[in-house]
C-alpha cells in the first residue's frame, strides 16, 4: 500500500480474535466443495485479523446460495431479499457509521436484479466491503446463466448458450466510482483474507469479486484453480488505465486492481437545532 | 353584506404566477388571524404550463374544498379553460379579468358569473420593473384580492416578501409595486368581497406534507430513504436540510427499492427511519415490505395517494391504495395501516406512526393524499402529543444463539441493536426459527407467522383509533381527505335539522373493532365515502365484519375532491 493514499481513520486493533470467533457454527446448506466454503473461511481469517468484535460486525446479503453466508458467521447480520442487500447496508452504515458493514452476495443477486444498486453504491462511495461470490451461474436456483455466464454455456433454460457478452463486473465497478477494486479466489482463502483485510480498511466503497466455483451446476469451474495467477495490474488513481487493463484481462488476475483516493461519505453532522426550532418556522404573527 | 369566508381562484399560464398570488392571499389573510386553505392546480407540462391557486380564507377552521368559488381572477386566459371542471363557478360568482387579456373563454363564462373588467398591468411601470415583471400581474391581483377582502395593505407587502424572500431587491420591489397598485384599483370596485374581522390566535401556516416531516421528527425519525415522486416530493424536499440540522440524514436512493432498503437498514441499526412515496414507487416497495414484517424491523411508509393505477394522473388526488397498503405482499403479512384525519392530523398521525412502528417492530403505512399534503392551511397547532412509544432493545439475558424470534407469551421479543455484546442476530426474511436461523418445517413457519399475527391482533390504538362528531343515527364514515367535506356536509345538514354523526377513522387496519363498534352504535344508516371506484374501504370493513352488510358505500375515483355539497346529497 503506497503512503501516498490515507487509511482507514479506525486504529490497528488488538489481534485478540481467533477466525472460530467468527463461525456461528451452524451448518451451510451449502453443496460440499462450493466454493462460498472459502470466502466464509476468509471472511472468518480477515476479521480475526482485522480485530474488531463479532459484535460490531453487520454481514449484509441478499438471496442465493451465497447469501446465506451471514447466518454462518457470529457477527450481526441482515439477510434480505434478492438484490437489495447493498442498500440495507447503506443504510445501515450511514446511520451507524461505527459498525463494520460488510454486504455479500452473488453475480445474480448482485450484477442482474441488483445491478443498478451495484452502479449506485460504487457512485456513492459509503465506507463498507462488498463481497461477491462469483460462480457465472444462479446456483439456487438450479443452473441458470447469469450476467456473468460465457455465452456459449448450455443450459437448460438456453440451450446452446444465452449468446450475450459477459458483464464485467470490474469494470462497471471502477467507472461508476469504486474506491477500491480487487479480485480473489476461494481457493485461496489467504490470500482473500488479506484482500479482505486490505479492502475494510481502506476508506470508501470497497469491492472485491470473489471467483466461487459452483460444483454442482458449474463442474467445469473447478480448474479454476489451475487457471487464477497473482495480478500485475494494480493500478491507484488512475480509472482510465485501470478499466483498460482490467477489461484487456482474460479474468483470471488476482490481486488488488484498482484504488482511488475519494473521500467517503461523511457521517451525520451533529445536531445544529432542535425539533422546537423546525416547528417555530411555521408560527405566525399571534 | 359582510360574510365570514371567501373562495378564490388565481389561474393563468405558466410563468403567470398564479401559485405566488395564492400564496400571498393566504399568508396575508393568515398573518391578520384568519383561517385560510390553498391547494394548487396544475396542467400537464413538466414546467411552465397552466396552472390556478385555490385559496380560502375564512374567520372559521377550513378543512375542505368548497362547492363553488366566489371569486375567479384570471392572470391570463391561455388554457385556463381546462380546469372549468374542477374550479366550479355560477352566476353569484365574479370574474375579475382584463380586458387586454381578450375575451373569457366559453368553459368560464358558461358560468354566467359576472365578469369584472379590471386594467391589471401598471401603464406607469418603470421600463426596469416591465422587464423584472414581464407582463405578470400576479402581484396586482394578490394585492386586488386581498384589499377587496378587506385585509391591510402592510399585511399584504409583509406576505409578498415572505413568499420571494429568496429574490432578488428589483424583484421584490417590482412586486411590492404590482401588490401596491392592486390595493389601490381595489378601491375603484364594488363587490361583495369584505370578511367580517377574524379571530386572532398563535396559529401555524403548513401543508399537510410538512406536517407528516414534522410529525415524523417529532416521533425521532432520523433517516430517510426516498426517490422523487409527486406529490410527495415536496415533503422530503422540505424535509431534506431539516433533518440534517437535527443531525439525521435523508438519502436520494437509485429508485424505490433502494430507498425502502436503505430505510430498513437503517431501522435495523436502531434510527427510526421512514420512506415516503406515491402509488408507482409503493408498488416498487411492496416486496421489501413483506421483509420487513418477516424480518420484524420497524419502519414507516408514507404514500402520499395519487390517482392510479399505473403512473394515473400525478398531481391529482385518489385515495385508491387502501388494498395495496392493507394487503399488498405476498404470503401472510399483517402490518399496521393509517390516515391522517385532517393537515392538522398529519403531524399526530406521523409521530404516533413512528411509535407504533417502533414498539411493535413492524412497518406502519401512513395513507395520506395529495388533497391532504398539498393543501396549505392554516391550523391551531395542538400540545397533545402521542405517548412516546419505543422499541424494545433489551431484557433478556445474552445467549448463544441468542433468541431474536422467540416463541413466548409477548409476540414482541427484544431486538438488541448491532454493537451490543452477546446478543448477535440476523434478521431474516426466510422462513426461520426463534434463532432467527432458516427453517423449513411446518413448525417454525405456523410459530413465526401466528408470532407476527398476535403484534398486530394485539394492537389496541387506544384513543387514537380514530374520531366521531355528532349523535345522529345515520353515520358517515370515511378516512383521509374526505373527512372535511364529509364534515362540513354534517355542518350544513345541522343547520337544516338533519344531524350526522361523523366517523373518522385513522387506524384502517387492523380495524379498530371495539372502538368502531362504540363510535357506530345506535346507527340505524351508515354510509362509507371514499375516494376510489372499487369501494376498497367499504370492502375491508365488511370483511372484517366491522360494519354491518347493510352499510351503503359512497366510492368514486378521484381526481375530483369531494365537496360537501356531493355527500349532503348523498345523505338525505
Ligand atoms: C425477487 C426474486 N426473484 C427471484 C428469486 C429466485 N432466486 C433465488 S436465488 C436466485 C439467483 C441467485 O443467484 P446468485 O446471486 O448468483 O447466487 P448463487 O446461488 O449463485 O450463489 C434467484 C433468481 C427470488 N428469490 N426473488
Ligand atoms: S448449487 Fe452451486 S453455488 Fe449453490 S451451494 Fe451448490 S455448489 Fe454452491
Ligand atoms: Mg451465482
Amino acid at each position: 500500500m503506497t503512503d501516498t493514499l490515507t487509511q482507514s481513520t479506525t486504529a490497528e486493533p488488538h489481534c485478540v480474535y481467533a477466525a472460530k470467533d467468527f463461525s456461528s457454527g451452524a451448518h451451510p446448506v451449502w453443496c460440499p466443495g462450493c466454493g462460498d466454503y472459502g470466502v466464509l473461511a476468509s471472511l472468518e481469517r480477515a476479521l480475526a485479523k482485522h480485530g474488531r468484535p463479532p459484535h460490531e460486525v453487520v454481514m449484509v446479503s441478499g438471496i442465493g446460495c451465497s447469501s446465506r453466508l451471514p447466518g454462518y458467521m457470529s457477527t450481526y447480520g441482515f439477510h434480505g431479499v434478492h438484490g437489495r442487500g447493498l442498500a440495507v447496508g447503506t443504510g445501515l452504515k450511514l446511520t451507524r457509521p461505527d459498525l463494520e458493514v460488510i454486504v455479500v452476495g452473488g453475480d445474480g443477486d448482485g450484477y442482474s436484479i441488483g445491478g443498478n444498486h451495484f452502479i449506485h453504491a460504487c457512485r456513492r462511495n459509503v465506507d463498507m466491503l462488498y463481497v461477491v461470490m462469483d460462480n457465472r451461474v444462479y446456483g439456487m436456483t438450479k443452473g441458470q446463466p447469469s450476467p456473468t455466464t460465457e455465452p456459449d454455456w448450455d443450459s437448460e433454460i438456453a440451450p446452446g448458450g444465452i449468446g450475450l457478452r459477459p458483464f464485467n463486473p470490474l469494470a462497471v465497478a471502477i467507472a461508476s466510482g469504486a474506491n477500491y477494486v480487487a479480485r480473489g479466489f476461494s481457493g485461496d482463502p489467504n490470500g482473500l483474507a488479506d484482500l479482505i483485510v486490505d479492502a475494510i480498511r481502506w476508506p470508501g466503497f470497497a469491492f472485491i469479486e470473489v471467483l466461487s466455483p459452483c460444483v454442482t451446476f458449474r463442474p467445469e469451474q473447478m480448474h479454476w484453480k489451475k487457471m487464477v495467477r497473482p495480478s500485475s495490474l494494480s493500478i491507484e488513481q488512475d480509472r482510465a488505465a485501470a478499466t483498460a487493463l482490467v477489461l484487456g484481462d482474460d479474468g483470471f488476475s488476482l490481486g488488488v486492481l484498482y484504488r482511488g483516493d475519494r473521500a467517503p461519505v461523511a457521517p451525520p453532522i451533529k445536531p445544529q437545532i432542535s425539533v422546537a426550532d423546525v416547528e417555530r418556522e411555521f408560527a405566525l404573527r399571534a | 353584506m359582510a360574510r365570514t369566508s371567501i373562495a378564490v381562484v388565481f389561474a393563468g399560464s405558466g410563468g403567470s404566477g398564479a401559485m405566488s398570488a395564492g400564496a400571498v392571499l393566504l399568508r396575508a389573510a393568515a398573518h391578520a388571524g384568519y383561517y385560510g386553505l390553498m391547494t394548487q392546480l396544475f396542467g400537464a407540462q413538466v414546467r411552465g404550463g397552466e396552472s390556478a391557486s385555490l385559496v380560502q380564507v375564512s374567520i372559521d377552521p377550513i378543512e375542505s374544498q368548497p362547492d363553488r368559488y366566489d371569486l375567479f381572477v384570471a392572470l391570463d386566459w391561455e388554457k385556463v379553460e381546462q380546469f372549468a371542471a374542477e374550479i366550479p363557478l355560477d352566476e353569484a360568482s365574479v370574474i375579475i379579468a382584463d380586458p387586454q387579456a381578450g375575451t373569457v373563454p366559453a368553459g368560464i363564462a358558461k358560468s354566467k358569473g359576472r365578469v369584472v373588467p379590471v386594467s391589471m398591468s401598471d401603464p406607469a411601470a418603470t421600463k426596469l420593473e416591465r422587464g423584472v415583471q414581464g407582463r405578470r400581474v400576479n402581484m396586482f391581483a394578490a394585492g386586488l384580492v386581498g384589499a377587496l377582502v378587506g385585509l391591510n395593505p402592510s399585511d399584504l407587502q409583509a406576505a409578498a416578501e415572505a413568499v420571494f424572500s429568496d429574490k432578488g431587491a428589483d424583484i421584490i420591489a417590482a412586486n411590492a409595486k404590482g401588490a401596491a397598485a392592486g390595493i389601490a384599483a381595489a378601491a375603484t370596485l364594488t363587490l361583495n368581497a369584505r370578511l367580517d374581522p377574524p379571530k386572532p390566535a398563535a396559529r401555524w401556516l403548513i401543508s399537510g406534507n410538512q406536517a407528516i416531516a414534522l410529525g415524523a421528527l417529532r416521533g425521532g425519525v432520523r433517516f430517510v430513504g426516498c426517490y422523487p415522486i409527486t406529490p410527495a416530493t415536496d415533503l422530503v424536499e422540505w424535509l431534506a436540510p431539516h433533518l440534517t440540522a437535527l443531525g439525521g440524514r435523508l438519502v436520494l436512493g437509485e429508485d424505490e427499492l433502494a430507498s425502502v432498503n436503505m430505510t430498513l437498514g437503517a431501522a435495523y441499526g436502531g434510527t427510526p427511519a421512514m420512506t415516503v412515496t406515491a402509488g408507482p414507487g409503493f408498488s416498487l416497495m411492496v416486496e421489501t415490505l413483506g421483509l420487513a414484517v418477516a424480518a420484524e424491523v420497524p419502519f414507516v411508509l408514507v404514500d402520499v395517494m395519487r390517482a392510479g393505477p399505473s403512473t394515473g394522473i400525478a398531481s391529482k388526488t385518489e385515495q385508491s391504495d387502501v388494498n395495496l397498503a392493507i394487503y399488498g405482499a405476498h404470503g401472510d403479512a399483517p402490518r399496521v395501516v393509517m390516515a391522517p384525519i385532517s393537515v392538522a392530523d398529519c403531524i399526530t398521525t406521523a409521530e404516533y406512526a413512528v411509535y407504533v412502528a417502533e414498539s411493535l417492530q413492524t412497518p406502519v403505512i401512513v395513507l395520506s393524499d395529495q388533497a391532504l399534503g398539498q393543501a396549505t392551511t392554516v391550523i391551531d397547532p395542538s400540545d397533545k402529543r402521542p405517548p412516546p412509544l419505543k422499541r424494545r432493545l433489551n431484557g433478556v439475558a445474552p445467549a448463544t444463539p441468542f433468541k431474536r424470534y422467540a416463541i413466548g407469551t409477548d409476540p414482541v421479543t427484544p431486538m438488541p441493536l448491532p454493537g451490543t455484546p452477546g446478543f448477535e442476530w440476523v434478521a431474516e426474511g426466510l422462513t426461520h426459527n426463534e434463532a432467527g436461523l432458516p427453517a423449513s418445517g411446518a413448525g417454525a413457519h405456523v410459530a413465526q407467522i401466528n408470532k407476527r399475527a398476535k403484534k398486530i391482533a394485539r394492537f389496541d390504538p387506544g384513543p387514537y383509533w380514530g374520531e366521531t362528531w355528532g349523535e345522529g343515527d345515520t353515520v358517515v364514515l370515511a378516512f383521509g381527505s374526505t373527512i372535511g367535506p364529509a364534515r362540513e356536509a354534517a355542518r350544513r345538514l345541522a343547520a337544516s335539522g338533519h344531524q350526522v354523526r361523523i366517523v373518522a377513522l385513522r387506524v384502517l387496519s387492523p380495524v379498530p373493532m371495539e372502538a368502531l363498534a362504540r363510535a357506530l352504535s345506535g346507527a340505524r344508516r351508515i354510509i362509507v365515502v371514499e375516494q376510489n371506484h372499487g369501494a376498497q374501504l367499504y370492502h375491508h370493513l365488511i370483511g372484517q365484519k366491522a360494519i354491518p352488510p347493510s352499510a351503503e358505500s359512497v366510492a368514486r375515483p378521484g381526481p375530483l375532491p369531494f365537496r360537501p355539497s356531493e355527500i349532503a346529497s348523498y345523505v338525505v
